[in-house]
């Protein structure tokens, strides 16, 4: 059977995660590329994410390099693309900052004299619309929980590996992902309301005290903790 | 028919030839499962240790029941099979240890084994037992899952595993498309009859300068973040998702000069984007035959996120 090389999975992880990892990693055997083990356990060399494109400098000479930064519901990424990347390279000078993106990307650790961190080097990045950001945040968070369920449990080599570098409290990073559920959960039910404001515009006089109702339903499961 | 019927037939037709008695099979059934409730699994363990003992069934008579991958069709079922194992996969989560694709003479399955089934790994291309192995469904997806209780035993013998390209098995994949491939957008193929190989720099791979003609597809990579599908979309898919079919995407070339244009319009819509797509999933490719993008009801799953972080 003929042995295909194997790509490496984009990982779907909020940039709180990300952004908090200092340790890189290799397998065994030489051709192993480099891993970034995040204070959950998760080790990846690849990422997906949608953001919002919050940063676009040029940094390098003759606009050679472009640094950004990408917003997520939990904190920002930060990623350089180069003349090396030219899918990349192209499409960014496309875009305009306060835009949504999805972006695919190597992550790499960089050592600074006092401290490390995380960077995004971006292989593609395309406008994104709403949908699939909110479809992104779920994904993200469904992974993020498994993640934080496996470091409970304290099995596999990567969690305990993790659990010693960063001495990881789970439930920062437990808050992290019900905060960004909860930002996306506001904006479906603003926009509910917004129908059923629509609704009675056109029907004149609606169910009125239904309505009020429904609204203080859903305004009490917002503040549900 | 209930359980216990329908079990202890299967029983009796295991035996039959021993002699053991039908009404005893189904008292016995009937004890262990509805009175001690015993899983179904140690119900029939137990049975068979009891109609050995007691019938002097040979062992090495006993015929181990196999099942055929290609009539594995619900989850929840134990079975045995014969297989060889056609791909492993990286494994994505510390709680497995090797996962893949296993296949017989009917068909080819998902698998994986549990870290916790604290098992010898297995290798590519060697042929196995795995015996009570249970089956699951992940996302419309059916797997046979290596749990402790299962046992892996390394064949002489090789399994044959059934043509890939004979697979009618439809796959479901939803995934983020992360990667679309330079020979993708409008390509030419070569016309030569029965060849079809997609034309670089003027040429054909086989029949080098050539006749050829315009096709339309998409070769890119689908992430699920748990594992990647080298997936190829036709000109119906193309034209489903964008719009563009071979008319419009000759047009968009022609007036751009450049061939090139159509996949640069490709990447622009399509990069980034969730899709779902149902197709053959060969172990290098994933065919797809239906294609749309992924709208799945964002509330509800919010909720019941939220619900599980609530439960701790
Ligand atoms: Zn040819």
């Amino acid at each position: 059977m003929t042995v295909f090389m194997k790509r490496e999975v984009a990982r779907r992880v909020f940039a709180k995660e990300l952004m908090d990892s200092t340790y890189a990693m290799r397998d065994e055997g030489e051709k192993s590329p480099v891993y970034i083990l995040t204070p959950l356990g998760l080790k990846c060399n690849r990422v997906f994410i949608i953001g919002a494109l919050t940063e676009k400098t040029d940094v390098g000479e003759d606009s050679s390099i472009y640094r950004i930064r990408i917003t997520d519901q939990t904190g920002s990424f930060v990623g350089y693309i180069g003349r090396f990347q030219p899918e990349a390279y192209d499409a960014i000078a496309e875009i305009d900052v306060l835009n949504l993106v999805a972006v695919t990307a190597k992550v790499r650790l960089f050592e600074g004299e006092t401290r490390k961190f995380v960077s995004l080097r971006p292989e593609s990045i395309s406008i994104a619309d709403a949908e699939s950001r909110d479809y992104w945040v779920v994904e993200t968070a469904k992974a993020t929980i498994q993640r934080i369920r496996e470091m409970e449990r304290g099995e596999g080599e990567n969690v305990k590996l993790a659990r010693e570098i960063y001495g990881t409290d789970v439930e920062e990073y437990r808050k992290a992902v019900k905060e960004a559920l909860l930002r996306l959960k506001e904006e479906y039910t603003v926009e509910e309301e917004e129908e059923i404001v629509e609704e009675e515009e056109i029907e004149e006089e609606g169910d009125i005290d239904f309505d009020i109702e429904e609204e203080e339903i859903d305004l009490t499961e917002l503040l549900e903790d | 028919m209930d359980k216990v019927e329908s079990l202890a037939n299967e029983i009796y037709e295991k035996y039959k030839d021993y002699g053991v008695d039908r009404k005893e099979i189904v008292e016995k059934l009937k004890k262990l499962l509805l009175e001690f409730k015993v899983p179904e699994s140690e119900a029939i363990r137990t049975m068979n240790n009891y109609i050995i003992r007691e019938y002097k069934v040979p062992r090495e008579e006993l015929k181990e029941q196999f099942t055929k991958i290609g009539d594995i069709k619900e989850a929840g079922k134990w079975v045995s099979v014969k297989a060889k194992v056609v791909q492993l996969w990286e494994s994505g989560s510390p709680s497995i240890a090797q996962t893949g694709l296993i296949g017989d003479e009917t068909g080819v399955i998902r698998f994986l084994i549990w870290a916790k089934a604290n098992k010898q790994p297995v290798v590519e291309g060697k042929s196995y037992i795995f015996r009570n192995v249970v089956v699951d469904d992940y996302g419309n997806v059916l797997r046979l899952n290596v749990t402790r209780i299962s046992e892996i035993e390394e064949l002489k013998e090789d399994i044959a595993v059934k043509p890939i390209e004979d697979l009618r098995e439809d796959t479901e994949v939803v995934g983020a498309l992360v990667a679309i491939q330079q020979n993708s957008g409008l390509i030419q193929r070569c016309g030569e009859e029965g060849c079809n190989r997609v034309i670089k720099s003027g040429k054909c791979p086989v029949h080098g300068k050539t006749k050829w003609y315009d096709d339309l597809r998409i070769k890119g990579v689908l992430d699920d973040g748990e594992r990647t599908y080298e997936v190829i979309i036709n000109e119906e898919g193309v034209k489903e998702l964008t719009g563009i079919d071979i008319e419009k995407a000759k047009k968009m070339a022609e007036e751009n000069y450049d061939r090139g244009a159509v996949l640069e319009e490709l990447k622009k819509l399509l990069l980034g984007k969730y899709l779902k797509v149902v197709g053959s999933l060969t172990p290098r490719y994933l065919v797809a035959k239906q294609v749309e993008f992924y709208r799945p009801d964002i509330k509800n799953e919010i909720n019941e996120l939220l619900a599980e972080l609530e439960e701790g």
